[in-house]
């Protein structure tokens, strides 16, 4: 047979739009956004509650998330492990965390039973047992956690990222679990009155895909209607600002890599350049050849992979190359790293451009394409104050950016001479040769 | 309706002339195709001395080829809105991407280029880059994370150094410095051949047009003679239980458990499989409602089954300790829980409710169009079955009481265990 020599064409893919969901209200005001998705076997259900962390109180930190790992213990329904089983038995799996900006519940189970499902999770929410015994377990275990994070160079650098970046009047400074001091204030009390206070149905939102029926309907009335808490609450979204540049030198002695955040605060994705920072995003640090890449693994070999990392939180956001270097390359790789981020003099291209777009486009259909796949998303959204509707909105205006709107963006969040710095690493071996080469770093605890 | 019931992906399977196996399973419920590669060759291939070869050599097949310029082929399939990566594992290399439907083509012919001709594109100067590029991932994601050395220390003390599962993909040091470009070469001519490889297709395309386009891009390429591996043994299950004591920078005392189990996709090792889940799978587990819930001993209890097609699998527990405690307590209690079950075995609720959890994985598992032509690949590869994965859970819930108890006591035995302990150095731990 001819070997084929000619590279063969590529046919532009079609336009895809993201389904729009059926959405309704119960009347006691939770939304629910359902997204049909034929033979996806699998449903994944997710509740997400306005419940931003700015609402614990500063000296229980934390209690959101204990409040949350707490719901699985035990139903007045299904007291004590007989909930766990119940859930275990009919194949589902019942996750969460309690974020910055809201706390969630993902449910996935056979499309089959999550007729018997949604009852669960419903019972989950509204009558959880909290029992003192299981709160002061969750409160030692997450104690346990909070030293696995911090013996992770990649976490630690993640943690002091962002406290370097977010002053600390505002909570999303802080670790989402709250600190060894504040979990350890939490009483069985505190997590009683956080849920009674806090999880509401009006201003939740159920996200419910996989392959329905129409019964679906039905089902979210009979599972989640009689859920009720009386009196209201306003909720207040806290809008982080940005702190003053630091260089923060953490000290992980011997450690043969250093974890390093380069950056600054970002934004969200309601800010007008929130498409035009995605595309510079992709250019200098997403693709695997981007200007970062190339660079720094692909020409020099110093890392396994380096990232511009853009993380948007329900307000701002935060933005920084992330990478882990062999001890002795990390300086020069900062200067290189600090060059490449320089878009003034060598702005984003149109094939750059071009690239951004067509990959954040081209994967779309297959990112929403199992029922996971658009919970998880839409959930995320939901929590950041947007809708579903988001999702075409963005593909649009990816469509818009330009060379200019991208380097103009990204020239004004990342100027190269007020970028925060974090690294973690072997501070004997790191210190001197950061202050030799121009980063003045302060050795943090 | 068992869950099973419902499993019914469409498989069109074909062998090229050259030996190429191609399977095609069409879903068009998004105009995107999941083209997926194995090659039949893991880190079980790799021989004393060569250990990290086959995941170096993965990262070379990126490095160029007769039409395709260094790191071209994923970002060129990047830029057309592809997802793209390889991974190495002891049974297999596999490399996929995930694109527009109108890339199916361009995707076949670069892949079929890089088959073809990458042997005679390798020089010093990439396996230099590549090899420094690896001995990062080493450092961050094994030697650099506490516990990170935990699966090396793991398959060795299960299965001995010189086997072909006693050592991990990521290899060691000094065996990546012994990698050369004429080394390189040979282990692709070697390895890297249409009979020696599996490709799927799954998404927006007919089985006929995925046959065309397959035959387009690899007919032409030759025809080799399927390379034949030793004949492989089972080691039987390990006796006088080796224990390996580590002292490391580590947040917590932690301890494995380990045991040398029946290969993969047996009735033997579904078996054990199952145990592991009733064991430590879940929330309702043995191991955690007693250690972490009714104790208070540990502050994470687990168990898994790792598959593997070579003779053996093998099974693990995790123990994590409180901070400042040691592991003692928590070692006794599992031990307590491993010699209930294998005297015992599990409950009739327990193994029905470990069907259930095991059958949701599984239909997540074939959800997406990618990990759906992965299990494809998987299962023609290692089985020469891929129709298969409509039928694994029905294999599954057909497992007995019986069996599982059989299996507990043949395979899981305390006295069958290797023991793994991490404790922390003096001047990390705090009380």
């Amino acid at each position: 047979m001819r070997k084929p020599d000619h590279r063969p064409e590529v046919k532009a893919p079609p336009r895809w739009i993201f389904p729009e969901p059926a959405h309704w209200w119960l009347d006691n005001g939770l939304q629910v956004l359902a997204f049909h998705r034929p033979g996806q076997h699998i449903a994944a259900v997710s509740l997400v509650l306005d419940n931003p962390l700015s609402t614990e109180p500063g000296d229980i930190e934390g209690v959101a998330t204990i409040t949350q790992r707490c719901l699985d213990e035990g139903t007045a329904t299904h007291s004590g492990p007989t909930f766990a089983e119940r859930l275990e038995d009919i194949g589902a799996v019942l996750s969460g965390s309690a974020g910055y900006a809201a706390s969630d519940l993902l449910l996935e189970v056979p499309a089959s039973r999550l007729s018997e499902a949604l009852p669960l999770l419903a019972e989950a929410i509204s009558e959880p047992e909290l029992r003192a015994s299981d709160v002061e377990r969750h409160q030692s275990l997450r104690l346990a956690e909070i030293d696995h994070t911090m013996a992770n160079s990649s976490n630690r650098a993640q943690v002091a990222f962002r406290q370097a970046v977010i002053p600390g009047r505002f909570r999303a400074s802080r670790l989402a679990g709250g600190t060894a001091a504040t979990v350890a204030a939490i009483t069985a009390e505190d997590v009683v009155a956080y849920h009674a206070r806090h999880y509401r149905p009006e201003g939740a939102t159920l996200v419910i895909s996989g392959d329905l029926t129409n019964e679906v309907y039905h089902q979210a009335a009979a599972a989640f209607g009689g859920w009720s808490v009386p009196g209201t609450l306003s909720v207040h979204h806290q809008t982080p600002v940005s702190r003053t540049p630091h260089c923060w030198l953490i000290d992980r002695p011997g450690a043969v890599q250093a974890d390093i955040r380069l950056g600054g605060f970002g934004i969200d994705r309601g800010d007008p350049r929130w498409a035009d920072l995605q595309v510079a995003t992709h250019a200098l640090g997403g693709a695997f050849l981007s200007r970062l890449n190339r660079v720094l693994r692909e020409e020099k070999g110093f890392t396994y992979g380096v990232h511009l990392v853009n993380s948007p939180m329900r307000d701002g956001g935060l933005l920084a190359v992330s990478g882990s270097f062999r001890t002795g390359v990390v300086t020069e790789a900062l200067d290189l790293a600090r060059t490449l981020l320089a878009v003034t003099g060598k702005p984003i291209t149109t094939q750059e451009v071009r690239d951004a777009v067509n990959y954040t486009n081209g994967i779309a259909p297959l990112r929403y394409s199992t029922a996971q796949g658009v919970t998880e998303r839409v959930a995320s959204l939901v929590a950041a104050g947007l809708s579903a509707e988001f999702v075409n909105s963005n593909a649009v205006a990816l469509t818009r950016v330009t060379p200019e709107s991208a380097t103009q963006a990204i020239g004004e969040l990342l100027p190269p001479d007020a970028l925060t710095l974090v690294v973690v690493g072997d501070a004997a071996a790191l210190r001197d040769p950061l202050v030799a080469a121009g980063w003045p770093v302060t050795l943090k605890p | 309706m068992a869950p099973s019931d419902q499993l019914n992906y469409p498989i069109h399977q074909r062998t090229l002339d050259n030996g190429l196996r191609v399977v095609v399973s069409p879903d068009h419920s998004v105009p995107m195709v999941a083209v997926n590669l194995w090659y039949d060759v893991g880190s079980r291939d790799e021989r004393p001395g060569e250990h990290g070869w086959a995941h170096l050599f993965e990262h070379l097949m990126f490095s160029g080829s007769d039409h395709v310029a260094t790191g071209e082929h994923l970002n060129l399939l990047q830029s057309l809105g592809g997802a793209v990566n390889a991974t190495t594992w002891f049974d297999r290399t596999n490399y996929f991407e995930t694109l527009p439907v109108g890339a199916l083509e361009l995707a076949l012919w670069m892949e079929a280029d890089r088959l073809a001709s990458l042997p005679a594109h390798l020089d010093e100067a990439s396996v230099d880059t590549q090899r420094e590029v690896v001995k990062e991932e080493k450092r961050q994601r094994y030697d650099n994370v506490p516990y990170g050395d935990a699966m090396q220390q793991l398959v060795r003390l299960v299965f001995g150094p010189d086997h072909p599962y006693g050592h991990t993909t990521i290899g060691s040091m000094a065996d990546l410095d012994t990698a050369t470009a004429e080394r390189a070469a040979n282990f692709f001519r070697n390895h890297y051949r249409p009979d020696n490889a599996v490709l799927t297709l799954v998404g927006d395309v007919s089985a006929k047009d995925g046959f065309k386009r397959a035959e387009r891009a690899f007919g032409h390429l030759p025809a080799w003679n399927r390379r034949q591996r030793p004949p492989i043994t089972s080691l039987p299950p390990l006796q006088g239980v080796p224990v390996l004591q580590v002292t490391a920078r580590v947040p917590a005392a932690a301890t494995w458990f380990a045991w040398r189990l029946p290969p993969r996709d047996t009735p033997e090792f579904d078996a054990c499989e199952l145990a592991m889940v009733a064991l430590g799978g879940g929330q309702t587990s043995r191991l955690h409602q007693q250690l972490v819930r009714n104790l208070g001993v540990a502050a994470g209890a687990g168990a898994s089954a790792v598959p593997l097609v070579g003779g053996n699998s093998f099974g693990l527990v995790q123990l994590r300790a409180l901070p400042g405690a040691d592991a003692g307590a928590a070692i006794e209690a599992a031990l307590i829980e491993v010699e209930r079950l294998v005297t015992d075995g599990p409950t009739a609720a327990e193994l029905a409710r470990a069907k259930a959890q095991y059958a949701r994985e599984w239909l997540s598992e074939l959800a997406s169009l990618d990990s759906r032509a992965d299990m494809i690949s998987a299962y023609t590869t290692l089985h020469s079955d891929p129709e298969r994965i409509n039928r694994r859970l029905a294999e599954v819930e057909a497992v007995t009481l019986d069996q599982v108890a059989a299996a507990c006591a043949a395979y899981l035995q305390p006295g069958q265990r290797a023991q793994l302990d991490y404790q922390q150095e003096v001047g990390d731990a705090q009380a």
